[in-house]
C-alpha cells in the first residue's frame, strides 16, 4: 500500500465511469485509490432485498409517507420503492438548488448509478459526432467514430451485452450476444412495421448490458426484471460486480468509500493537481491524498463542482476555466412525447419470466433527408405486456367473477416514449451557491435548465411518429402523449464540461484532459459536446477506459 | 451446469443474510390486532376485502388478512386526505351495518358507492382506495401472488412466446 497517501492516481468516482477508470489504471499497473463519497455496497453480500418477494418488503412493496418525506425527488423515479429506496440519496442531506425545475436522480455508495440503470447500450456514430459542426451548433466534437470504436468494442467484450444489431448506420454494429426473444405482440408490430416502413423504421431488442448467455462466470439473466436491487446472478453490468472486481484482483486499487472529496489541490508552480481534499462523510475529518493523475468520474455534476470549487489565483473561476464554458452547456435527454395502445388479438400467447429490457425502435430523423420543423432525432423504447391484476383497480366491478377475470392474462398493452436529443444550449448551466454549504461544507450546486423549440418541435414529431406507427401495426386505442418533462428526469445529466479543439471554446482536449492542467481527466457525462439519441453509458465507459490508457502512455513517457 | 452454480451461490448468500431470517420470524409473529382502525371499521373493511375478493377457485381476501395489511399500509402510506375520507367511508358503511348485511345487500350497497365514486374524481374517492390497497394487499400477498396467481422469484430466464394454458393464472408481477 501506498505511504503518505501518495499514489499513483486518484479516481474521483465509483460508478460507471470510475469503475472503468480504476480497471484500465490498476491493470497497467499504477497504484490507484478510488474515492466513493458514499457507503460501500459489496456485491450480493450488501443486496439486502435482491431475493425478497413482495409480501416480505414492507407494505408490499410501496413507498410511505415517511420515505416521500426523507427523498421527496428520489421517490418520484418509477425504479422507486421499498426494494430499491436503499439505493437513492436522502435528499434532505443531499440538498441542491432549483433555478429552474431539475430532477436530480442519485445514489451515492459504491458503484454508484450503474447499480440501477437501465442498462441499454448503444454507440454513437459519426452522425452524431459531426452533427454540431454540419449544423452550427455549440462545438465541434474533438474526436470521430473511428477513435472511439475499437474502445466501445473493448467495453462490449469485457461488460457483456445483449441485443440485435440494427443493421442500420445511425446505430453502428456491436459485440452483442443474442437477443432476448420478443413476445407476440412484439413480433407482430415488427413484421408489420416492416412492410410498412421497409427497412427504414424498425423494431429491435434493444442492446442492453444483460447477459442473455454465461459470460465470464457470470449470468445469464434469470428472468426477475429486478436489476435495481443489484444482481445475486451478476447478469447485467455495474462497477459492484464487474469493473471494481477486476481493479481488486490486480492488488493495485485501493478503495475509500465515505470519502467526499471537497476540491484538488493544485500546485501554480507545477502547473499541475497534487492531489484532492477528503472530507470524511461521518466524521468530517479533512485528510489530502495524492497523486501523479488524478480522474474525475463523479457525475457530470459533481464533477464540475469540484473543478468550480477549486479556485486559486490562476484560476479564480473554477480549475481549468479559462474558456467559461465550465458548468454551462447542461443537456439530458427528453421523452415526453409517445404513444399508449392496446391489442385483443394473440390473447392465446403469453411469457414466461421477466424481461430485463425494452424493445427499441431506433433514429429515423434527420438520418437521410433533413426535417423542417427540428434538427436531432430520437429512438424509442417500447414496452409490451398482457394486463395484470392492476387493471381491477380503476374498474367499478368486484365480487367472484371479477376476481376470476384479473387473475387471468388481460389484453396485451404497449407503452412507449421516445428518446430525444437535447442541444446545448449556453444558458442550460449549473454553478456553486455564493452561500450556501452542505454538512461537508461544499458548496450547494444550483440548477437552471429548460428544453427550447428544437425539443418542443421534436416532441409533438414524437408523438405523431409513434401513433403512426402503431396504427400502422394494427393496435387498438392507440393514443399519444406529449408530456412536460422536468430537465434531469432522464437521468442523463450531461456537458457541463465538453471537449473540444479549442481552450477558449472548451474544457477539456480529445483525451478528456483539463486543457491548462493536462494531469486532471474528466471522463463521465460532463464532458459531453452534444447528446445525441442514444442513452450514454457506453460513451461514458469507452471515453473512460480511451483515456485512462492515454494517461498511462503520457505517465510512461514522462509527459505528466 | 454453471448456471445452476451461480444461482445457489447467489441464493445461499442472500439467505444466509440476517435480515432475511428477520423478516420471516416477524412474519411468524406477527400479532393479528390492529393498530389504526377500530375494531367495528375492521370487522367492516373485513366484509369488503371478502365482498371485493371472495373465495373462488383461491382463498379470499381475508384468509389473506388483507384486512391487516390494509390497517397498517392506509396510516404508513395514505395522504392525509386520503386516509380521511377511507376512515369515513368506513364509518358510513358501518352505520349501515355492512359487515352483517346477507351478502346480496352488501353487494348492493358496495355497487351503490362504487357508482357514487367513480365520478370524476375517481382517484381521490373511497372506492379507488379500498380497490388499491385491497388488490395490492391480496395480490402481492404469499396466498393472492401463489394461489390466485402464478408467481415466481426466480423464473430462470424469459421466454417470450408461449401457448397459453387452458385457465393459465396470469403472474403476479
Amino acid at each position: 500500500m501506498a505511504t503518505n497517501n501518495q499514489f499513483d492516481a486518484i479516481v474521483v468516482g465509483s460508478g460507471m465511469s470510475g469503475g472503468w477508470a480504476a480497471k484500465e489504471l490498476t491493470e497497467k499497473g499504477l497504484k490507484t485509490l478510488v474515492l466513493e463519497r458514499g457507503r460501500d455496497i459489496r456485491h450480493v453480500t450488501d443486496y439486502t432485498t435482491a431475493l425478497k418477494d413482495p409480501w416480505q418488503l414492507p407494505h408490499n412493496n410501496r413507498p410511505t409517507n415517511a420515505d416521500r418525506a426523507a427523498q421527496p425527488i428520489q421517490s418520484t423515479l418509477y425504479l422507486y420503492d421499498q426494494s430499491t429506496k436503499q439505493h437513492f440519496v436522502n435528499d434532505l442531506r443531499h440538498p441542491y438548488a432549483q433555478e429552474q425545475p431539475f430532477n436530480w436522480y442519485r445514489g451515492y455508495h459504491v458503484g454508484g448509478r450503474s447499480l440501477m440503470w437501465a442498462r441499454h447500450v448503444f454507440r454513437y456514430s459519426d452522425l452524431d459526432f459531426t452533427a454540431n459542426q454540419r449544423e452550427g451548433v455549440g462545438i465541434d466534437w474533438p474526436i470521430r467514430y473511428a477513435d472511439i470504436a475499437p474502445w466501445y468494442e473493448h467495453i462490449e467484450r469485457f461488460i457483456g451485452a445483449s441485443g440485435e444489431n440494427s443493421g442500420l448506420p445511425q446505430l453502428p454494429e456491436q459485440v452483442l450476444q443474442p437477443p432476448f426473444e420478443m413476445n407476440a405482440l412484439e413480433k407482430h408490430i415488427r413484421s408489420h412495421m416492416a412492410e410498412k416502413f421497409g427497412g427504414e423504421r424498425k423494431l429491435i431488442c434493444s442492446a442492453t448490458a444483460v447477459l442473455s448467455r454465461e459470460h465470464n462466470g457470470r449470468g445469464p439473466c434469470q428472468g426477475r426484471n429486478q436489476c435495481a436491487r443489484g444482481c445475486p446472478f451478476s447478469a447485467y453490468f455495474s462497477s459492484n460486480g464487474v469493473t471494481l472486481p477486476a481493479a481488486a484482483a490486480t492488488g493495485n486499487l485501493t478503495l475509500q468509500p465515505d470519502a467526499v472529496v471537497h476540491s484538488l489541490i493544485y500546485d501554480e508552480g507545477k502547473n499541475r493537481v497534487t492531489g484532492v481534499r477528503v472530507v470524511d462523510a461521518n466524521t468530517r475529518k479533512t485528510t489530502e491524498y495524492f497523486a501523479k493523475v488524478v480522474f474525475l468520474c463523479a457525475s457530470a455534476l459533481n464533477s464540475t463542482a469540484l473543478l468550480l470549487n477549486t479556485r486559486s489565483a490562476r484560476f479564480p473561476n473554477g480549475l481549468g476555466n479559462d474558456s467559461d464554458e465550465l458548468g454551462h452547456n447542461l443537456m439530458d435527454h427528453h421523452n415526453g412525447g409517445g404513444a399508449t395502445a392496446s391489442y385483443s388479438g394473440l390473447s392465446d400467447r403469453y411469457y414466461r419470466g421477466r424481461r430485463a429490457t425494452s424493445m427499441y425502435i431506433p433514429r429515423f430523423r434527420n438520418v437521410g433527408k433533413r426535417e423542417d420543423k427540428f434538427m436531432r432525432g430520437y429512438g424509442y423504447e417500447v414496452y409490451t405486456s398482457r394486463g395484470s391484476w392492476t387493471r381491477g383497480i380503476g374498474s367499478a366491478d368486484f365480487g367472484a367473477d371479477f376476481k376470476n377475470e384479473i387473475t387471468r392474462p388481460g389484453e396485451w398493452n404497449l407503452y412507449m416514449e421516445g428518446y430525444g436529443e437535447t442541444l446545448p444550449y449556453h444558458d442550460n448551466r449549473m454553478w456553486l451557491s455564493p452561500d450556501k454549504v452542505d454538512s461537508w461544507d461544499m458548496p450547494i450546486i444550483q440548477l437552471s435548465m429548460t428544453y427550447r423549440d428544437n425539443e418542443r418541435a421534436m416532441a409533438q414529431q414524437m408523438m405523431d411518429d409513434a401513433v403512426e406507427m402503431m396504427q400502422a401495426a394494427k393496435l387498438e386505442n392507440v393514443s399519444g402523449f406529449n408530456n412536460p418533462v422536468t430537465p434531469g428526469s432522464v437521468i442523463h445529466e450531461m456537458g457541463t464540461a465538453r471537449m473540444g479543439r479549442d481552450p477558449k471554446t472548451s474544457v477539456l482536449n480529445a483525451y478528456n484532459q483539463v486543457h491548462s492542467v493536462p494531469n486532471v481527466f474528466v471522463t463521465d457525462g460532463s464532458c459531453m459536446v452534444s447528446s445525441p439519441t442514444q442513452n450514454p453509458s457506453l460513451t461514458y465507459m469507452a471515453l473512460t477506459a480511451r483515456a485512462a490508457n492515454h494517461a498511462v502512455e503520457l505517465l510512461k513517457r514522462g509527459e505528466l | 451446469m454453471s448456471n445452476r452454480r451461480s444461482f445457489l451461490r447467489g441464493a445461499s448468500i442472500l439467505m444466509g443474510h440476517a435480515a432475511f431470517g428477520q423478516v420471516m420470524t416477524a412474519f411468524a409473529a406477527a400479532p393479528r390486532k390492529a393498530t389504526f382502525f377500530t375494531d367495528t371499521e375492521m370487522q367492516t373493511l373485513r366484509a369488503l376485502v371478502d365482498v371485493i375478493l371472495p373465495a373462488t377457485d383461491s382463498p379470499a381476501a381475508s384468509a389473506a388478512d388483507t384486512h391487516y395489511f390494509i390497517d397498517l399500509a392506509i396510516p404508513a402510506c395514505a395522504s392525509v386526505a386520503a386516509q380521511k375520507t377511507f376512515r369515513e367511508g368506513l364509518k358510513t358503511l358501518g352505520k349501515k351495518r355492512f359487515a352483517i348485511l346477507a351478502p346480496p345487500e352488501q353487494v348492493v350497497q358496495l355497487k351503490a358507492r362504487a357508482a357514487v365514486d367513480m365520478e370524476p374524481p375517481y382517484d381521490q374517492s373511497f372506492f379507488k382506495i379500498l380497490k388499491d390497497y385491497t388488490l395490492t394487499g391480496y395480490f402481492l400477498s404469499e396466498v393472492g401472488a401463489t394461489q390466485a396467481l402464478a408467481y415466481e422469484r426466480v423464473p430462470g430466464g424469459f421466454q417470450g412466446d408461449l401457448p397459453l394454458k387452458a385457465n393459465q393464472k396470469a403472474w403476479a408481477i
